[in-house]
């Protein structure tokens, strides 16, 4: 007798269906969240640039940080919004962020958009963050997670 | 079948949880944000933290890391409120409102109202500070409420300092000293033992009392300046200075 035709219909059915929804299950927990943040960025393809691939750095005593982005727009005289693909890196660390606004005068530059810090054996991921005092303090913003390796 | 969906989404669940840190890594989740002073060196993490890793686990309200050159290189710790804390590696868990611990010397300090430190066979309790050095084997426990539990034996005392000994991996009190400008207070199964200073040395096996010394064992209640306990043979002596002032009072408590 065939081995196939031995096996329950009904348990395959269900362990067909159960493997089905925990697939769909993994996937919504693993990439909804990155998919959101995709379309972010999509969204703000359309909209014009004042500047493009600005490129500059904020200097103190111990560290330069270069910061880079595909796309900037003034908002006043001294802020300027940086759009897609924003870096900030020094030798320390690198962030990565979106939709940064950036006070030339007060060197200042904060975002309320998901953010990834990366250093040495570290990660922090937050929900924006304030760079001040020449990029001496990084305030990560909301609820975040840090990870030591 | 129920208890087989049951079964098969618990271990979907669990192994997605599990994958968000690896071993060997120390996960920080915080509500309110993390801070982080390049120059200062430390991190400033707020709100509901959480510290997850192999040998340490720590909850708290508002805790500060300070690291050494890079980042992931913790130096020191030092927790804010509602703090409690297990530590897989050094034996010991507690809780308080404040909590430092050095790293590198491996001395934990832990202070405020409620504060609580155990160890393998050791409870500290006090409403001031307890600190342990666990490189140098010595602790201290210090202000109101102050108390130390250990192998049936309960001291009560506003300042109680003491020493380890190692014995199979396993931190075991070798020495304490006891101090208290009101009165403190010895318990053992059957004696309750009352000074204003007192010192137990494990080796000797013996207890001794300093200043208004008061035993009570049983109904008996012997008073006097200076008295000795044998811990193995459970037996006392009290004296005074004035040969006269030893003073016994034998009750029934059968009655």
């Amino acid at each position: 007798m065939n081995y196939l035709l031995s096996l329950n219909k009904r348990l395959v059915i269900i362990l067909s269906f159960i493997s089905f929804f925990s697939i769909i299950v993994i996937f919504l927990f693993n990439y909804l969240p990155s998919s959101n943040f995709e379309l972010q960025k999509i969204e703000n393809q359309n909209e014009t640039s004042d500047i493009l691939k600005p490129k500059f750095s904020i200097n103190s005593k111990k560290q330069k940080i270069f910061v880079t982005a595909n796309e900037g727009n003034f908002l006043t005289k001294d802020e300027i919004i940086l759009k897609k693909n924003v870096i900030f890196e020094s030798d320390n660390f690198k962030i990565y962020a979106d939709n940064v606004i950036f006070n030339k005068k007060t060197l200042v530059a904060k975002t309320d958009d998901k953010s990834k810090f990366v250093s040495n054996n570290s990660t922090i991921n937050s929900n924006g963050f304030d760079i001040i005092e020449n990029g001496n303090i990084i305030n990560f913003k909301g609820k975040s997670l840090l990870l030591l390796k | 079948m129920i208890k087989f969906l049951l079964f098969f989404f618990i271990i979907i669940f669990n192994s997605n949880y599990a994958a968000s840190r690896n071993a060997g890594e120390t996960e920080v989740t915080t509500e309110d944000g993390i801070e982080v002073f390049q120059e200062e060196k430390y991190y400033l993490l707020k709100k509901n933290v959480e510290i997850l890793s192999d040998d340490f686990d720590l909850n708290a309200q508002l805790v500060k890391i300070f690291f050494e050159n890079d980042l992931y290189d913790m130096r020191e710790l030092i927790a804010n409120e509602d703090v409690s804390f297990i530590s897989s590696a050094y034996n010991v868990n507690g809780k308080g409102d404040y909590l430092q611990f050095e790293i590198k010397t491996q001395k934990i300090h832990v202070s405020g109202i409620g504060s609580e430190l155990k160890l393998e066979n050791t409870e500290m309790y006090s409403d001031g500070d307890i600190r342990v050095d666990n490189l140098r084997g010595s602790f201290s426990i210090e202000g109101p409420n102050s108390s130390l539990i250990s192998d049936n034996t309960i001291i009560i005392s506003s300042k109680i300092n003491g020493i380890f000994e190692m014995i199979d991996g396993k931190r075991n009190i070798s020495i304490i000293e006891v101090e208290d400008n009101n009165i403190a207070n010895i318990k053992t199964d059957d004696i309750d033992m009352f000074s204003k200073k007192a010192v137990y040395e494990k080796n000797k096996s013996i207890i001794e009392l300093f200043e208004d010394v008061k035993i009570n064992r049983g109904g008996e209640i012997i008073t006097g300046d200076y008295g000795i306990f044998n811990t193995n043979k459970k037996s006392y002596k009290v004296s005074s200075k004035d040969t006269k002032k030893v003073k016994a009072i034998i009750t029934n408590t059968n009655e």
